[in-house]
């Protein structure tokens, strides 16, 4: 199923941009929107958006994630489809939202919404029927899977079927790909020396690739790699699925 | 310390409290498992072979020889022989009458000692026996069940059939033919559920023991090391003339 | 209740960074927990109807709870018309006195255990030997770490955090014995010391697996041999067994068997599985003359109804512990407890209270690798998050930590509000930032970057960059 033809109604999907790709990686949000524009999609963009309160949840601040979560179901109500930057968000919607509304009729909604929630490359892939994209980088590089999309969403082959298939591109498997980069959201800051060691042990695995960047779906774990990258003055970077594809750029 | 019925109590008050925490149901089991084991048996009867290599392949995986020899007469060269290359000299066996033969004279003639396990339990806890026992270097046992699945052996306590003959020799020699082979723990289950229910167990001891493989620990480093508090070594010998014949 | 560690006096945090610090710790987590884990994807490559079986023992587990009350009672009857004792024990403390008690009335002086997690549980070994009767560990990895006075630090590999070095050195100290720091001669030592406490002790302690209701028969499941010399030489035994480890049938039995030791070693089988009833059989002239069965309550019977009911199925195979990223880097003895790693911070707030658990409920980055690996499905991440909603809303987290979390909150109602944040750290940052990096941060953020970099937030974030795109449309 490809997009819309001539005289059909192009597909229409509402992004929610997540906290983080909201205040620290703008510009793959807009990458997103172009990349979609011209597949033939109409975006838009439900203003007042903050966060889905997967940090609140995880936190066990169920009652504050809820109201968060309401908030956000009733947001994207007119949504025809939703896309999700994220794994670990795209989780919180479509798995724990309809658990935490506080009656049956918000539950309803949020299982239909959570019914037409996607995450990017799961969108690009099973929804738009798209794995060929022109690259945006070349050489060789490597793909982490992040916890809730691989583990909460069963999700490993998405984003590898879009990365094989990028021209100019090698792309080598990561050794211990689905293990953890150590993130966990306030995990990162509670016990920051067991997060960092086992974002080395990440990090050595990639470095081990000899690819010059690793790939990731969700901005928590790009954060925690290259911030640890970073760090260690690597040339190795850690980007974002829709950097890669060229038909996300200007 | 309480009581059956305080602890009971407790227990039914919490389980009052939820129905679950979904639709479950226990294993279904058969009705009849004497009847379904005769049949099983039956059926792995036409295609012992097959199941014998299986058995053997999965045997050797966790570490066991496995010899065949045509007849029980046949046993006692073989049992020399792996005596010999060990140098063990001391070999404590079940009751013959369970076994079905009797290696004693052979061995005895190849200089090994041989100490018969007595049937009934009138020797009660003979300290002397016991150091007979934990003096043995060879241990030679029949075998309830042969599980091709795992390269397991099922033995059954009993009069004449100890526990400790397949556990404190180093080298434990069990000898089986077709009619014990099974093919899997599923069918083993079968077998259980008979043994304990419309049917009759090979003996009444208090102890069932699946054996796969020699004793082994890795609790040091990591490294595989075997015979550890059991055998170091699992020998089994399969006599190939029809039981019976 | 059990008493608590001496260890648990240092904050987890540091309990955690000084495992950090310990090189051969660290190797020695690698090397194991990789192995362990290498061995089960293998072992379970190799059998398709794994996945099935697995379905079907969380099934088994769960309806068998759903009427634990009949299958208690059928075990308790079986048991009994077998010529065994069974005894009821509502805490740790009760247990131990029971089994404390069997022993002295039946004149032991010596007792020898097969590796029993139930045991370690209620520090039984203390109170044998303040009874006088001597008690033994068997199993190779608990009698290293008994002569060492240390606590297990995995749930099957008890030992793995000791060189063989530190065993040969150990061995010398405590048996007077010189042995080359080598596992093959230093399992022979054990092998020959051990064997004499088997035919002389008085006393045979064990765990259970798992008692099948049906038929009266305890479960143990082993690789040494020790299970099998506990339950046949001492003319007592005893086991220890929490009531949860009740199936109904030898049916319901083939199909945990048929998962266990792969989820734990990746072995099919390991290589013992032994199943006693009662004490010795009416022909028998070995095996124990007297059996007693000691049920443990100990707070699993609380959460039949509670939270954490699904961690009553644990099998204690140890796979949840060998693909968490968090005990890969800490090992067992950080976490202070009897139990540790995933499922052993579950079991931690079952038998002491969720505040015991108030740093370990956080001690995981809810990756969910457990989840994945345990073999009835208990889904451990879910019941984190309730633990650490029930400390939060008990009071027991830090008030600075609520403080924040609920402005935070507070902050993601009111949009309004939540714009101002990109502005306002624009400006809060500026101090810090180096381009679009932050290499260091004052307080609380200085947790971050001690050891990243961190993003400047965007001077322009998606939402303030919509405008332009909206016409895009």
């Amino acid at each position: 199923m490809t997009a819309a033809g001539a005289g059909s109604r192009s597909p229409r999907v509402s992004l929610l941009i997540t906290c983080l790709g909201d205040m620290f990686y703008p510009e793959v949000g807009v990458g997103i929107v172009r990349l979609l524009r011209r597949l033939g999609v109409s975006v838009d963009f439900p203003k007042g958006q903050t966060c889905c309160g997967l940090p609140l949840f995880n936190s066990g601040y169920r009652a504050e994630a809820a109201a968060v979560a309401t908030r956000t179901v009733r947001l994207f109500r007119d949504a025809e489809s939703v896309v999700v930057p994220s794994g670990s968000c795209a989780w919180m919607v479509k798995h724990e939202y309809p658990g935490l509304m506080p009656d049956a009729a918000l539950r309803d909604e949020a299982t239909a919404l959570a019914g037409r929630t996607h995450e990017l490359s799961q969108f690009l892939v099973h929804v738009l029927g798209r794995t060929e994209f022109e690259s945006a980088v070349k050489g060789r590089i490597t793909y982490h899977d992040s916890c809730h999309l691989l583990r909460g969403l069963h999700e490993a082959e998405t984003p590898r079927a879009i990365l094989r298939a990028l021209k100019g591109v090698e792309f080598v498997e990561l050794a211990g790909a689905d293990e953890c980069c150590g993130f966990g959201g306030s995990f990162s800051v509670r016990l920051p020396e067991v997060s960092t060691s086992i974002l080395d042990r990440k990090l050595a695995s990639v470095e081990a690739t000899g690819a010059r960047c690793v790939v990731a779906c969700d901005a928590g774990c790009l954060m925690q790699m290259s911030g640890g990258l970073s760090r260690r003055g690597s040339s190795v970077r850690a980007l974002h699925l829709a950097e890669l594809l060229g038909d996300a750029a200007t | 310390m309480s009581t059956r019925a305080e602890f009971m109590g407790r227990l039914r008050a919490e389980l009052a409290k939820t129905s679950g925490l979904f639709p479950a149901a226990v294993s279904e089991r058969p009705a009849a498992p004497a009847a379904l084991a005769d049949t099983i048996r039956r059926e792995l009867s036409e295609r012992w072979p097959a199941t014998l290599e299986r058995f053997r392949s999965e045997f050797e995986r966790v570490g066991g020889v496995l010899y065949r020899v045509p007849a029980h007469a046949d046993v006692a060269a073989v049992v020399a022989r792996i005596a010999r290359e060990r140098d063990a000299r001391r070999l404590i066996s079940w009751h013959p009458a369970l076994l079905g033969f009797d290696v004693a004279p052979s061995l005895r003639a190849a200089n090994i000692d041989v100490t018969a396990m007595p049937r009934s339990a009138d020797a009660e806890d003979d300290p002397r026996l016991r150091d007979v026992v934990a003096a043995a270097d060879l241990g030679l046992t029949g075998v309830d069940l042969a599980v091709a699945e795992t390269g397991t052996l099922v033995l059954v306590s009993g009069g004449g059939r100890p526990r400790s003959t397949s556990l404190l020799p180093a080298y434990h020699v069990a000898v089986f033919d077709r009619s014990v082979l099974v093919e899997s723990l599923a069918q083993v289950g079968v077998f259980l559920e008979a043994w304990h229910g419309d049917g009759h167990p090979p003996a009444d001891g208090g102890a069932i023991n699946f054996i796969t493989g020699p004793s082994r620990t890795a609790d040091i480093e990591l490294t595989l090391t075997r015979g550890v508090h059991g055998p170091r070594e699992v020998h089994a010998i399969f006599v190939e003339a029809a039981p019976g014949g | 209740m059990s008493e608590p560690d001496a260890v648990l006096a240092t904050p987890f945090r540091q309990r955690a960074e000084r495992a950090l610090h310990d090189d051969f710790l660290q190797q020695a987590l690698t090397i194991a927990t990789t192995k362990f884990i290498d061995l089960r994807r293998q072992a379970f490559r190799e059998f398709p109807e794994g996945d099935a079986l697995r379905d079907r023992a969380r099934a088994i587990k769960e309806a068998t709870l759903q009427r634990l009350d009949r299958y208690v009672d059928q075990l308790v009857d079986n048991v009994e018309r077998l010529g065994g004792h069974v005894h009821f024990a509502a805490s740790a403390d009760e247990a131990r006195d029971i089994v404390v008690e069997i022993g002295r009335r039946a004149g032991a002086r010596m007792a020898v255990k097969s590796k029993s997690m139930a045991t370690e549980e209620m520090h039984l070994n203390a109170a044998l030997a303040a009874a006088g009767i001597t008690p033994v560990e068997t199993d190779l990895g608990e009698y290293i770490i008994q002569l060492a006075g240390e606590r297990p630090s995995h749930i099957i590999a008890p030992a793995i955090h000791k060189t063989k070095g530190q065993v040969a050195e150990l061995f010398e100290r405590e048996l007077g014995r010189a042995v080359p720091a080598d596992p093959e001669a230093l399992t022979r030592v054990a092998r020959a010391e051990l064997r004499d406490k088997f035919l002389q002790a008085d006393m045979g302690i064990t765990g259970a697996n798992f008692a099948v209701a049906d038929t009266g028969t305890i479960v143990l499941v082993t690789n040494e041999g020790n299970g099998r010399m506990v339950t046949s030489l001492p003319r007592l035994h005893v086991a220890v067994m929490g009531v949860e480890k009740v199936i109904p049938s030898m049916t319901d039995l083939m199909v945990f068997l048929a998962i266990l030791a792969k989820s734990a070693t990746g072995q099919k089988l390991s290589s013992y599985t032994t199943l006693v009833r009662g004490p010795r059989g009416a022909g028998e002239s070995e095996g124990p003359q007297e059996f007693h069965l000691v049920l443990l309550d100990n707070g699993r019977v609380r959460q039949i109804a509670g939270p954490l009911r699904e961690a009553l199925s644990c099998l204690r195979c140890g796979a949840c512990l060998n693909v968490c990223p968090v005990y890969r880097q800490i090992g067992g003895h950080a976490y202070g407890y009897t139990y540790p790693g995933p499922i052993g911070i579950l079991l931690t707030a079952m038998l002491n209270g969720p505040a015991s658990v108030k740093d370990l409920a956080h001690a995981s980055s809810l990756c969910g690798a457990c989840a994945d690996a345990c073999p009835v499905r208990i889904d451990i991440p879910r019941m984190l998050v309730e633990l650490r909603t029930e400390v939060d809303e008990q009071r027991i987290a830090p008030w600075s930590e609520r403080v924040v979390f609920k402005t935070f909150a507070a902050l993601l109602g009111r949009p309004a509000l939540f714009r101002l944040a990109a502005p306002v750290s624009r400006v809060l940052q500026r101090p810090f930032a180096d381009g679009r990096r932050i290499r260091r941060l004052p307080f609380f953020f200085g947790r971050w970057t001690a050891t990243r970099d961190l993003p400047a937030v965007a001077p322009r974030t998606f939402s303030e960059r919509w405008i332009e795109l909206e016409d895009g449309r």
